[in-house]
């Protein structure tokens, strides 16, 4: 019963090889987005966690500070008494004890200046061959006193130190001079990952890393043959409900699961945006089986003359999909290896340091990418399969017939009802914002395809008005010769098949509708931060730290020592719950005040001083708060601290939501501080020039700090905005190049169809320049209608999320003019580039042969 | 000459149709209340000038159109209460079909071609008969090109096979020589006669041919959308001369 199908299906295939391998080519980049994204976060989570695994060597249990609730792995822990070592080497079973600390230690260079590192710089304390975690003896011997460190080989190698030399180091209570005794590894490198490694023995690491008898946790070992499960009881019974005793690997796996999320977020991204290319795939596969059909409609409406029922037409139609998505899924998997490979290789370019990975190619990811890949072909060309089988046989003679019956008339109400809907929804979406981000997401992204299917559908409406207006535009600067002839001839082309010029342009739409609505949230965030920089603060410097782990308190301290400075104040964020709910709560002196502008509406910031707390209008709204009302803040240690309110503010965009003094925090809470960044006012009286030579002088002992005055300030931030523009923009060309596809393709097929007509202009006298012309003027004339469609949705779509963005992100709506012109003038090239192809074989029709094709 | 009722035994038959374009002044019949049968193991030509119905007519009674009004009949089946499922059964079993032109898929070889609507239909192939049929239309080294690779007259033979391969009850023949040289077309006549007196076939033909027209067994003439004339055993003069009439 399907042996036919199955034949004319796959005779249908190989017949139209050249238009099948674009069709395939489009959706190999959507499929290849998707199993990249898998197999990206699948190799690279395994690699991750095998690298814990192996830093965490063979510490069997550690002892921390539990927390009262929020995530393990970036909890902010109070200190461990060091003391408690010795209370649990005691234990029988415990081979071996050590103190972790780590803190920032950056070793000096032998000529003065820091050594500059692609990753933290540490100071930790090592007990060396004996010690708990993955770190190795290269050379010489682990430190033993107060003079002695090791330091890890690669970056003893680049500071020029051997084995016996004084090496300067900066830590947390100063300067040090120390004698180089022995060159570490991690696992089986000769580097720190990226990071520079200071290794102290216990008592040196106390005193130089300033940890006062505390330690950050405490890690134990076990003796062969020992059970764990037994000593962790036994330590347990050491310790009051202050510590708690965890297995090693436990603590191993929560920040392993932490940089997952991060790798997951980014294969979340990389979704994205195979979504966005598949969907752009579906116009063109949706427009290459319309295209195929009235190619075919003859040998349809024959085979229906004969018997074939319209199930079976729609099979053959819906296998020909099958196949094609087949084919392009193991290449899109293919494809995949690839991205996946070249995105770890980009980013370990730009010194993210990811581990090396094999891929890993998991039964999901080629479940996914099957589905995704058969799924979005054969979805698009279900209509066109439909409407194939509706084809009335009769057409076998009286083709006329089934062109009409292949016409759509309910098209109109349709593209309104869609697009209503659509727009409905994706307001929903961004601004009532139903059931959190998945409600956010799931409304809006909806929304947006709906809308992008409305108009696509609606501008089949006014392709031919458009096209006509367009070419208006467009021809107007040419010599009325070329006007008159090539150009006039393009703009009735583009006219003729309204339907086929819509679809073709709307595929290069939706590529350009989201550059357009990324170009207005960049260009509303980058205004934004520009006034909020202008309007709320008044720092001369802006101190923050280059890489991940933020600054030292130390430097904070060590500027507000500078007589070139007078108001200094560092911002430390902590988590904490409030009325319940997590929060994040800034921390700062009463000098912020004078450095950021945060508009109180009432109370003063001065209260800051005397421990109370200053809340922002919304949340202050949210739980009816005024000046004076008590607010319980409950620290991530468990420890409440009842404050009171002594002011309301407007301005959330710098200093966030909720505001303490440094003295609130630290009496909560032994954490290690970590400083977010530090602002500083220039003291009257000194130069805008001494004053940053001061700076700029203290910075050296702390490499990873990063000095900026307002203006530098401001650059930076742009660029790195900038930078994720960048790969926005790079990722959206794969998009916007299978709408390129299309219209090669359309353009191709009008070609085809236009052979004969082609012919009669050769043998009437144009010349191949003219007739290449004509061909790609209808090219451009369509992909400048898919600009100004892309621009026409992009825009306002733009608008409306910059809008929904909360305020501390955008607070003003700015239009990128120029970006807009830059999209405009790119697709004239985009249609040039399409329609090389078409027009070069338009050119070489031979006249008689073309004049007698049927 | 409309009074006669269809017998339910022909093998096709068309009672009281019309078809009717268009509404109220821009209304055209194309066929305008026409009665008529055609006998089984008979070759019927249907002749009139341009316009006059004739294809029409064939694609109502092949079930490939409908009728505006009336009733047409195959093998004594009602097509007017036929869905397009069982349609679609009819014209592959019943209904065989040559057309002037575009008659074959040109991805398929001429064998699977004519195989064509027997493996639509999953019927199992008599493969004596099918052997037949392909000696009979000369085409046993031709079955493995496809139809590019044909000649015109080679491609008309492979339709004609195609349609007497599934022994269909009637075979619709729509202008089969229209495009041929006039060899080839008499020799896809002369397959179509001897379908006819040799193998019991029945075939219902439209042409404007007289030459085509004498190969049959009896010639009816539309015009304007009625039956208005028709002759038994016809000779190439006589059909001349009554189209000749029919011109006037």
């Amino acid at each position: 019963m399907s042996s036919p199908v199955i034949r004319l299906t796959l005779r249908g295939v190989l017949a139209r090889k050249f238009r099948i391998i674009l069709t395939v080519f489009a959706i190999v980049s959507g499929v290849a987005f998707v199993s990249g994204a898998f197999m990206l976060t699948d190799s690279v989570k395994t690699a991750i966690n095998s690298l814990f695994e192996e830093l965490r060597g063979d510490i069997a249990l550690e002892v921390r500070t539990p927390i009262a609730f929020g995530d393990e792995a970036r909890a902010e822990r109070d200190t461990v008494p060091a003391a408690l070592v010795s209370g649990i080497a005691a234990v029988p079973g415990v081979s071996s004890v050590e103190i972790n600390i780590i803190r920032e230690s950056t070793i000096v260079k032998p000529n003065g200046k820091p050594l500059k590192t692609s990753g933290p710089a540490f100071g930790i304390s090592w007990l060396g061959q004996d010690g708990l975690d993955g770190r190795t003896m290269l050379e010489g011997r682990e430190a033993r006193g107060p003079g002695e460190v090791a330091i890890d080989k690669a970056s003893a190698k680049k500071a020029n130190y051997v084995l016996g030399d004084t090496v300067t180091i900066v830590g947390p209570t100063g300067k040090g001079e120390f004698t180089l005794v022995g060159l570490t590894g991690t696992g089986d490198t000769s580097g720190g990952g990226g990071a520079s490694v200071c290794a102290f023995d216990p008592a040196t690491a106390d005193a130089f890393l300033g940890a006062k008898g505390f330690a950050d946790s405490i890690y134990v070992g076990l003796e062969k043959g020992a059970s764990r499960s037994t000593v962790q009881k036994e330590i347990a019974t050491l310790l009051t409900n202050k510590y708690e005793v965890i297995p090693g690997e436990q603590s191993a796996k929560e920040t392993a699961g932490a940089i997952n999320e991060i790798i997951d977020i980014f294969g979340k991204l990389l979704l994205g945006f195979a979504a966005i290319s598949l969907f752009v795939s579906a116009f063109l596969i949706f427009n290459t089986f319309a295209i195929i059909i009235s190619q075919r409609l003859r040998e349809l409406a024959l085979l229906r003359a004969i018997g074939a029922s319209s199930r079976q037409i729609r099979l053959m139609i819906l296998g020909e999909a099958l196949i094609i998505g087949i084919i392009a899924t193991g290449f899109g998997i293919l494809g995949g290896v690839g991205v996946s490979k070249g995105i770890t290789a980009l980013f370990n370019a730009t010194g993210a340091a990811f581990p090396s990975a094999t891929i890993t190619i998991s039964a999901r990811t080629i479940l996914a990418s099957l589905f995704v890949g058969i799924g979005v072909t054969v979805t698009a060309a279900m209509v066109p399969a439909l409407r194939a089988s509706k084809i009335p046989p009769v057409a076998a003679m009286r083709p006329e017939i089934g062109f009409t019956a292949l016409q759509h008339s309910k098209r109109l109400i349709a593209g309104v009802a869609t697009l209503l809907v659509g727009i409905t929804l994706l307001c929903l979406g961004l601004f009532i914002q139903p059931g959190g981000a998945i409600g956010i997401l799931g409304a809006s992204g909806l929304g947006a395809i709906l809308l992008f299917l409305g108009v696509a559908s609606l501008s089949t409406s006014f392709a031919a008005p458009m096209s006509a207006a367009i070419s208006r535009v467009l021809l107007f600067p040419l010599r009325p010769m070329t006007r008159s002839v090539a150009g006039r001839l393009a703009s009735r082309n583009a006219q003729r098949t309204p339907r086929r010029t819509a679809t073709t342009a709307s595929a290069l739409m939706i590529g350009l509708a989201m550059v357009s609505t990324v170009a207005v949230i960049a260009a509303s965030v980058q205004k934004s931060f520009r006034d909020r920089l202008q309007g709320s603060v008044t720092a001369d410097y802006f101190v923050t730290s280059d890489g991940f782990q933020g600054l030292p308190p130390a430097f904070g301290e060590k500027l507000a020592a500078l007589p070139e400075l007078g108001d200094v104040s560092p911002f430390r964020i902590s988590t904490a719950q409030i009325n319940g709910e997590s929060k994040q709560i800034g921390a700062v002196n009463v000098e912020m005040g004078n450095i950021v502008n945060v508009k109180l509406a009432s109370g003063n910031f001065a209260s800051l001083g005397k421990g109370q707390i200053l809340v922002h209008r919304d949340p202050a709204r949210d739980l009816a708060l005024s000046v004076g009302s008590s607010v319980a803040v409950t620290w991530q240690n468990g420890t409440t601290t009842p404050l009171t309110v002594g002011g309301i503010y407007n301005d959330s965009s710098i200093a966030g939501n909720w505001l303490v003094s440094l003295d609130v925090l630290s009496k909560a809470s032994t954490a290690p501080p970590v400083d977010f960044f530090i602002g500083a006012i220039i003291a009257d009286g000194f130069s805008i020039e001494s004053a940053r030579a001061a700076v700029d002088k203290v910075a050296e002992e702390f490499p990873s700090a990063l000095v900026q005055d307002q203006a530098e300030f401001q650059k930076s931030q742009e660029d790195q905005l900038n930078q994720l523009l960048f790969i926005v923009y790079c990722l959206l060309v794969f998009a916007i190049g299978i709408a390129v596809l299309g219209i090669a393709n359309t353009m191709a097929l009008s070609v085809y169809e236009r052979t004969r007509e082609f012919g009669l202009l050769r043998a009437v006298g144009m010349s191949k320049r003219h007739l290449k012309r004509s061909v790609r003027w209808e090219a451009i004339i369509v992909s400048v209608f898919g600009a100004t469609l892309g621009i026409a949705v992009g825009v306002p779509l733009g608008i409306a999320v910059s809008i929904a963005l909360p305020e501390s992100f955008v607070n003003g709506i700015s239009i990128p003019f120029g970006t807009i012109v830059f999209v405009l003038l790119a697709s004239i090239v985009v249609g040039i580039i399409a329609a090389i192809g078409p027009a070069r074989r338009a050119a070489k029709l031979d006249v008689l042969e073309a004049i007698s094709a049927i | 000459m409309t009074s006669t009722t269809p017998t339910l035994v022909a093998a096709a038959a068309a009672l009281n149709a019309s078809k009717i374009y268009g509404k109220d002044d821009s209304e055209v019949r194309a066929l305008d209340d026409v009665t008529v049968d055609f006998a089984e193991g008979q070759f019927t030509a249907i002749m009139g000038p341009s316009g006059s119905g004739k294809s029409t007519l064939m694609h109502c009674l092949a079930g490939l159109d409908t009728l505006t009004l009336g009733k047409v009949f195959i093998d004594g089946t009602d097509l007017s209460g036929l869905n397009d499922r069982e349609l679609t059964v009819l014209r592959r079993e019943q209904v065989g079909f040559i057309f002037q032109a575009y008659n074959l898929i040109p991805t398929l070889t001429a064998l699977e071609n004519i195989t064509l609507p027997l493996d639509l239909g999953g019927v199992d192939i008599d493969q004596a008969w099918l052997n037949d049929v392909v000696r009979a239309v000369k085409l046993e080294s031709r079955l493995t090109h496809r139809p590019s690779e044909l000649s015109g007259g080679q491609q008309q033979r492979v339709a004609v096979a195609r349609a007497l391969a599934s022994r269909p009850k009637i075979i619709f023949a729509d202008e089969p020589t229209g495009n041929l040289d006039s060899r080839s077309g008499a020799e896809i006549l002369a397959f179509m006669r001897h379908a006819v007196s040799d193998l019991g076939q029945t075939i219902v033909m439209v042409t404007h041919d007289p030459v085509a027209a004498a190969y049959a067994d009896r010639v009816v003439f539309l015009a304007d959308g009625k039956v208005v004339d028709e002759i038994t055993s016809p000779t190439s003069e006589q059909v001349l001369d009554r189209m000749k009439k029919l011109g006037s």
